[in-house]
């Protein structure tokens, strides 16, 4: 912008009423060198003379009364892109004048640009003295005494336990295996276990433990530090719960509360005090309602800097939230929904230019889509970087990235399949595992020996190449017999010697496919074990008339039954318990030459009389690695369903959460151990269920009102409603059609939103309603402050850990479903 | 008015320069004139004339006679559910008490089929492929039912489109959908509850088009006739089947809309003027169906007042209530020092044990304590036998040894003289739950841990324990598990009986029990008694009481029927006639029923649907940004009757992605009523977007509005005819699956299976010998 422009601007203030206050006039002169060096109006010092009721003091939050009837498009305020709105409506600031925000005294509707986040505040002038800079902040020192009070909560003796609790098992070994780069495979994206890692990194951890659950930590395992850069980021959701609150448009007191909530939440507080992930997912869903807020609040401010480097950072967070969890999706649904109702309002603008409608959506493509995309691909880019070793969870992965890990000799495989050769074969699907059978039979169908697709390294994956019966077995000394295209052969199970078999018996889970399974032994089979070996291609060498003979881990193979005409094939069906929760293999009876889950590779191979190959293979492309990873992650998250034959005592269902039916014990229970039981403080679940519940009856009063036309002004109210209803919805409902199994700090990021829709509520009726006096309102606002912080005590010992048999802990079983005591 | 005049100028202008056939005057006609209006092309006038429209629709009502009573006497064999349909009609007959999750209606009618044709009830439908001839079953008279009811509904299908305003041969084309459709004609052939579940559904929407098109003539009798009508027809789809219940949310949902208008300020309607609306239609569509509803459980319990199968899965008190049943006849109190048998209720084993004794070590490495063995066995054995042992002082005779709810008792396995008894150990199958045992009497090491508390089932303090009717729990003293058994064999060491162990939720299911018979008692008076056959009378139970534990529950049943069936199908594959479901098959004449339906029709529903989505959506766009491509009146009828039909479509189809029960395509069928219509008002608006207006009938308060006519021209009939032809056709290529005859070789069957998805029986390729 040009400096002229401002000064333009500054003309128009001579014609409003008056100015706010003495020292805003005074400022003026600074305020027009401030603003000529800074390249956007909004972020220099342009004051804003109000024009209407005076502001006592620069602090905003001290505006309760005055909120929400100012118009939220001043035309000086930065003034780039909306003066001519208000030459439009210059009568608006009367229509806004009137009465109270008291939605049942307001009858006019509004019109006009409305705001419904955080009122603009007149931006203050250059502090002169330290005295002004601090009146200036003073803003900010809640948040900070909240922050020091966060930290007290997290970090007070965060190191009592020297075990390692719950998921700390978990997460605590995936950063160990950064720390040795060793690859291993996990159903959440890795940001967050990076973070560990880091963590660990930072606080001198080399990582040598292993983190069995519940065993006590070494001398060497830095423990203790860990927990305090994890804990870090819960203390951080503190303020960030403030300035949403502060952004949203809250009344001071409901910042308070909103802060209050957060800092007291028992369960918040628990999980945030270990090695877990779930401190990282809090803190990026925070920042993302965060950052929409603040986004929203600059939406009269169209493509200046804070707007793009809101929505920007919206992109990020969500980019980080969703690296560190799927559930972090939930939370990009809310920011994509809010998108969607601006667009279709910003579609609706029929004065707006179609150059800007482009811009807009092409903001929005850009920064939400593109860049959480980029985030979260770069964190897996960083996985595949630092975890370049050999390690437990090679097996997920494709051959040829295996073959690219350190300490992994598939390069040194005999080159050239041959008869007699000893091979495991990889599924080429996406997520395909290793070929395996073992001792178990089916207890359905042939009641023959199982064969799976298993997902680890054992010698239950090894194969033999045979040829047909009757055919002579490969003679030690006599002539190599290649593997080629069209061969038939025999694959038999090198543990168990029996072989790969197929029969027309519907396989036990895909019942419309043959049933695969291991048959006879070295002696006794029959045709029905033969196998064509059908040539796809070669991912090195091209197409399938280069390939002369079949090479390791780039040959690409089908297996087609001699008999049936059926092919091999293990795509995402899981057999039950009684198949160890394995990939089921069957014999598909259509030919589709498309279907990766029918193409095989030759991964491990051992021929004695072969000589070692020494090849050098592509880098397999990161592409396909990341697509091949997410593929996986999903297939196992999926497989982790609830097991009917066993009782999880841990496991609860989404209806037990949001009033707090079931607590989760998070170690042993034994009267020697510090013992942590996951449980919120009641009342702020309660309170925010149950606010829940009352927006929705409050919403139907409403929108009754609207029809009968004796509604005003209700944007605000719709606007915080809409996020806090729709954030909860959209984190809570999934979980109810999900088939996996699910535990209580699965609703963690959810009670955000209903701890915002009650502090909405409150402020909505109590706190910012004109009819309640002042001292009625501190009353209310003491009353919940003060109820939250006892619960908050009384309960501390959930989070602080709890010494000595827990019976004696008296008092803490509110709720019979607890099962908090031994009984 | 002036927004009227524009609209309607602009409609004309359209009409006129696409079909350029005479002077704009003709809005004007009166509805009289109709057959003549120089405006419309001859055909379409005369297609709307009544004589027409009446030759019309008798004659897709012939068809539609023909097309479901052809060879309804094949097969004479019993057909899918009719096993269970045709078994409830004979137990109406015999008024023997049947528990089945569906409401009544539907079956009373069968039952009622069955009585006018003379048939007796004798008959069981114990298997499919049973014979009907070889029984003596006059089945084609229950089968006349449904498909009576299946053909009425192809002229109220052209009705409600006609009601709703659309031309004659519109509403021919969706009823074309229905007449040609496999899947109606066979589900309406056979002893099955959705023909009458569609035919209500229709009956309900076109007495909902009736009663809304009198709007403007509110209050009036015929308003409150067609009001009532809807509420009736609704509480009959509603009595027929579980799903009925969703066409009540359809009409719910309309309904609020309505009120949701009315209550708009800017119709200017008082809040009285409301409330009068309001209560009209909670009259009409909530009390009035309630009660028919309600009724049809009472005729229903009225005749099943006999004790039959369902008896089981009734509370005692309701048992009780049946003539004959083994609760009024055979129920005594128990004694200490009774002698007892003890049965599972879920499973029907009797509690037992036996000196064997649980092996040292289980296949998974667990321990156990090595006790004596107790099972679940399901015959009857003096080892089922077990002992009431007292755990304080009782009176020498008298009531005061009749054991009472929450007393503390013993088990004495009669004959190995132990105690039954449970501990901390994990049982054989579930580490989570407590093995149960046996320990010697003699012994009071252990004494604690024999202590049982008798819990009975909903009973008063101090009520007497009764064989039969007293179900209860046993939870032990010291550990608080429940006795609990679960469907689930131990291996040979237990040759093969039932599991028994301790469940730490009490509340569980699995732990309820009652004493199956008093072997032996105490009670001098009771060897009299039990040898006494007379008749007792049943006792009463309020009707309201007996309806709320039977809709509770069909609740609980419909919910756990989740049992996987090789025919059930995901609702995503419904529209697109993804998957059937085989009912019959006959190997002699390689004969067999597929329910599938007509993928002409099908496609065409759904491609309906997509379509309207589409303008739908189209429009909203254009009016975002200031256009207006649609007329006002045109675009009404889009948003008020096709958005009607949607919402009923919408209401019958998307509640299955929520439920977790066995799901079939036949659940589709009402949505595919729907759909039909959907798809004949998406053809009428793509064809002109010309409308006959106004549908609805003048009010008082209304000011009249010009006419207009709808004119499709010449080619809406020859689509329609071509289209009918097609649909004709390939429902004849269809038909043998549908009517089970005549037998087909492999290939013909190959050539029928139009999708790889449809699973037919009898293809040529033979896939391998088993």
């Amino acid at each position: 912008m040009k400096p002229a422009d401002v000064a333009l601007n500054f003309g128009t203030p001579s014609g409003s009423p008056r100015t706010s206050s003495d020292f805003e006039e005074l400022n003026y002169p600074h305020h027009h060198t401030a603003t000529s060096n800074s390249p956007t109006g909004s972020l220099g010092w342009t004051a804003v003379p109000r024009r209407e009721e005076e502001l006592p003091l620069p602090h905003y939050m001290s505006e309760d009364t005055a909120r929400r009837r100012v118009p939220r498009a001043p035309a000086v305020d930065g003034g780039e892109t909306f003066v001519a709105q208000d030459e439009k409506h210059p009568m608006d600031y009367d229509v806004y004048d009137d009465g109270g925000k008291d939605v049942y005294a307001k009858m006019k509707a509004a019109r006009g640009p409305v705001g419904s986040g955080r009122l603009r505040r007149p931006p203050a002038p250059p502090p002169t003295t330290v005295g002004e800079l601090i009146q200036q902040n003073l803003e900010h020192i809640p948040p900070i005494i909240y922050t020091l009070l966060a930290c007290w909560t997290r970090f007070h003796k965060i190191g009592k336990s020297g075990n390692v609790i719950w998921d700390e098992a978990h997460f605590g070994k995936f950063g160990s295996h950064y720390l040795k780069r060793e690859f291993y495979f996990d159903v959440h994206p890795p940001l967050g276990k990076m973070l560990v890692g880091l963590a660990g990194l930072l606080s001198g951890y080399d990582g040598s433990f292993d983190f069995k659950s519940g065993e006590a930590y070494p001398e060497h395992v830095p423990y203790t530090a860990m927990r305090v850069i994890m804990a870090t980021f819960g203390v951080a959701m503190v303020p960030l719960g403030w300035y949403t609150a502060v952004e949203l448009g809250m009344s001071w007191r409901a910042c308070h509360l909103v802060a209050l909530m957060v800092l007291f939440d028992v369960a918040w507080l628990c999980i945030s005090r270990f090695i877990l992930l779930d401190s990282m997912l809090l803190f990026f869903t925070f920042t993302t309602v965060f950052c929409l807020s603040k986004f929203h609040n600059q939406q009269y401010h169209s493509f200046s800097f804070d707007w793009w480097m809101w929505l920007a950072m919206t992109g990020i967070s969500i980019g980080c939230v969703t690296s560190v969890k799927w559930v972090g999706l939930f939370v990009t649904a809310l920011v994509g929904l809010y998108t969607i109702e601006d667009l279709w309002d910003k579609f609706g603008d029929l004065k707006m230019p179609v150059r800007d409608q482009i811009r807009h959506w092409g903001a929005r493509i850009g920064c939400l889509i593109v860049l959480p995309i980029l985030v979260y691909m770069a964190s897996f880019k960083l996985h595949f970087l630092i975890l370049n070793h050999s390690g437990p969870g090679d097996a997920q992965m494709s051959s040829l990235f295996q073959a690219n890990l350190v300490g992994n000799d598939f390069a040194s495989n005999p080159l050239d399949v041959a008869f007699g050769s000893k091979v495991t074969l990889k599924n080429m699907g996406w997520g395909g595992g290793l070929l395996h059978s073992h001792v178990q039979t089916y207890p359905v169908g042939s009641n023959q020996q199982q064969v799976t697709c298993y997902h680890y390294k054992d010698e239950n994956n090894d194969w033999y190449i045979t040829p047909r019966w009757g055919e002579p077995e490969p003679d030690a000394e006599g002539p190599i017999r290649f593997l080629q295209d069209g061969d038939v052969i025999r694959l038999r199970h090198a543990a168990t010697t029996r072989n790969l078999h197929s029969h027309p018996i519907p396989a036990p889970v895909t019942k419309l496919n043959h049933e695969v399974s291991c048959y006879g032994n070295l002696t006794i089979g029959d045709e029905h074990d033969y196998w064509v070996v059908e040539v796809v291609d070669d991912i090195k060498r091209g197409k399938k008339n280069n390939v002369d003979k079949i090479h390791s881990l780039t040959t690409r193979l089908r297996f087609r039954h001699q008999v049936l005409g059926c092919y091999l094939r293990a795509a995402n069906a899981i057999l039950p318990q009684w198949g160890f929760k394995q990939v089921e293999v069957s014999c598909e009876k259509e030919n589709n030459p498309g279907d990766v889950h029918t193409y095989w590779n030759v991964e491990s191979h051992w021929n004695d009389r072969l000589p070692r190959g020494n090849t050098k293979f592509y880098r397999s492309p990161f592409l396909r690695d990341f697509w091949h990873l997410n593929v996986a992650m999903m297939t196992s998250n999926n497989a982790l369903i609830p097991d009917p034959d066993k009782e999880d005592i841990l496991a609860s269902k989404p209806l037990d959460w949001p009033f707090l039916r079931l607590g989760l014990r998070m170690c042993g229970w034994g009267d020697n151990q510090t013992k942590y039981y996951l449980l919120g403080t009641p009342v702020i679940w309660w309170a925010g269920t149950t606010s829940l519940v009352v927006s929705l009856l409050v919403l139907a009063v409403y929108l009754i009102r609207m029809q009968r036309r004796s509604l005003g002004e209700w944007d605000h109210f719709i606007y915080v409603g809409k996020i806090a209803f729709f954030g909860w919805f959209l984190h809570y409902f999934p979980f109810m059609i999900m088939g996996r199994v699910t535990y209580v700090h699965h609703y963690l990021p959810t009670l955000y939103f209903s701890v915002l829709m009650f502090a909405h509520l409150v402020d909505h009726f109590v706190l910012t309603s004109k009819r309640f006096s002042e001292k009625t309102k501190w009353i209310v606002f003491g009353a919940l402050s003060f109820t939250i912080f006892a619960c908050f005590w009384w309960f501390r010992g959930l989070a602080f850990g709890m010494d000595g048999p827990i019976n004696e802990h008296w008092g803490l079983r509110w709720r019979r479903s607890w099962n908090i005591y031994n009984d | 008015m002036s927004g009227v005049q524009d609209v309607r100028q602009r409609n004309k202008g359209k009409g006129i320069n696409r079909d350029a056939s005479g002077p704009s005057s003709a809005v004007d006609y009166d509805d009289h004139n109709v057959a003549y209006l120089p405006s419309r092309s001859y055909i379409e006038s005369f297609l709307n004339t009544e004589e027409a429209s009446a030759a019309v629709v008798a004659i897709l009502t012939i068809i539609a006679f023909f097309t479901r009573f052809y060879k309804i006497n094949h097969p004479d064999q019993v057909v899918f559910d009719e096993v269970h349909f045709g078994k409830f009609a004979s137990y109406y007959i015999r008024r023997e008490y049947y528990f089945d999750v569906h409401p009544p209606l539907a079956k009373l009618l069968f039952g009622l089929a069955g009585w006018f044709v003379g048939y007796d009830g004798h008959f069981d439908f114990e298997n499919i492929g049973d014979s009907y001839t070889e029984n003596h079953v006059p089945y084609v008279g229950l089968r006349a039912l449904p498909a009576i009811l299946g053909s009425l509904t192809v002229p109220i299908v052209y009705a409600i489109m006609k009601e709703c305003g659309y031309s004659t041969i519109i509403a021919a084309f969706s009823a074309i959908i229905i007449l040609f459709d496999n899947a109606h004609v066979a589900q309406s052939r056979l002893i099955l509850l959705d023909a009458t579940l569609i035919f209500f559904l229709s009956l309900t929407m076109y007495s909902y088009v009736r009663f809304k098109k009198l709007r403007y003539q509110e209050f009036s009798p015929q308003w409150w006739g067609w009001l009532l009508a809807t509420g009736t027809f609704m509480a009959c789809t509603w009595a027929s089947k579980v799903n009925g219940i969703l066409t009540v949310v359809a009409v719910g949902v309309a309904v609020l809309i309505d009120l949701w208008d009315i209550l708009d300020y800017k119709k200017g309607h008082s809040m009285q003027y409301f409330w009068k609306h309001f209560i009209a239609r909670a009259a009409g569509l909530i009390a009035l169906p309630l009660v028919i509803y309600l009724s049809v459980f009472w005729v229903h319990l009225a005749i099943l007042s006999n004790t039959g199968p369902g008896d089981a899965f009734m509370s005692p008190s309701f048992q009780e209530t049946l003539r004959g049943n083994e609760l009024l006849m055979k129920s005594h109190e128990i004694r200490y020092y009774d002698t007892v048998t003890i049965k599972h209720k879920d499973t029907q084993v009797y509690l037992h044990s036996h000196p064997e004794r649980y092996p040292l070590k289980y296949d998974d490495g667990r321990i156990s304590s090595q006790g004596q063995q107790v099972t679940g066995y399901g015959h009857e054995d003096s080892n089922n036998q077990w002992q009431i042992i007292p755990t304080k002082a009782l009176p020498e005779t008298g009531r005061g040894r009749i054991v009472r709810h929450e007393d503390v008792i013993q088990l004495l396995h009669v004959n190995t003289g132990t105690v039954l008894m449970t501990h901390d150990v994990a049982s054989p199958l579930m580490a989570t739950n407590e093995e149960f045992t046996t320990w010697p009497k003699d012994d009071h090491s252990r004494y604690n841990d024999t202590l049982f508390h008798l819990r009975l089932s909903d009973a008063a303090p101090g009520e007497a324990w009764k064989s039969k009717s007293g179900h209860f729990r046993l939870i032990h003293v010291p550990t608080k598990v429940a006795m609990w058994s679960h469907p689930t064999q131990l291996p040979d060491w237990a040759f093969k009986q039932q599991e028994i162990n301790g469940n730490k939720n009490a509340n569980e299911k699995g732990a309820v029990w009652y004493v199956n018979e008093i072997v032996d008692s105490q009670d001098p008076d009771l060897k009299a008694k039990l040898e006494e056959v007379e008749m007792k009378e049943p006792k009463r139970l309020n009707f309201f009481k007996k309806f709320g534990e039977l809709q509770l529950l069909m609740l609980q049943h419909n919910a756990g029927l989740t049992a996987s069936h090789p025919y059930a199908s995901g609702p995503i594959n419904w529209p697109f006639l993804l998957s059937g479901i085989s009912f019959w098959t006959q190997n002699e004449g390689q004969k067999q029923i597929y329910l599938i339906g007509n993928i002409i029709g099908w496609w065409a529903s759904v491609g309906g649907i997509c379509i309207y989505i589409g303008i739908l959506g189209a429009d909203l766009l254009a009016r975002r940004r200031g256009l207006e491509p649609i007329p006002d009146d045109v675009r009404n009828r889009l948003w008020n009757s096709t958005g009607f039909f949607i919402i009923v479509w919408a209401v019958h189809y998307f509640p299955f992605y929520l439920m977790s029960r066995q799901l079939f395509i036949h659940h589709y069928l009402p949505s595919h009523v729907a759909s039909a219509l959907v798809a004949g008002s998406v053809l009428s608006f793509v064809l002109s977007e010309t409308i006959n207006t106004p549908v609805s009938a003048w009010g008082p308060s209304v000011k009249p509005r010009p006419t207009t006519y709808a004119d499709h021209g010449v080619k809406a009939p020859v689509m329609v005819a071509v289209f009918a032809i097609a649909m004709f056709s390939l429902y004849l290529f269809i038909s043998p699956l549908t009517y089970g005859t005549p037998g087909l070789t492999g290939e013909q069957v190959n050539a029928r299976r139009l999708l790889s998805s449809w699973t037919l029986h009898f293809a040529a390729k033979e896939s391998g010998n088993i």
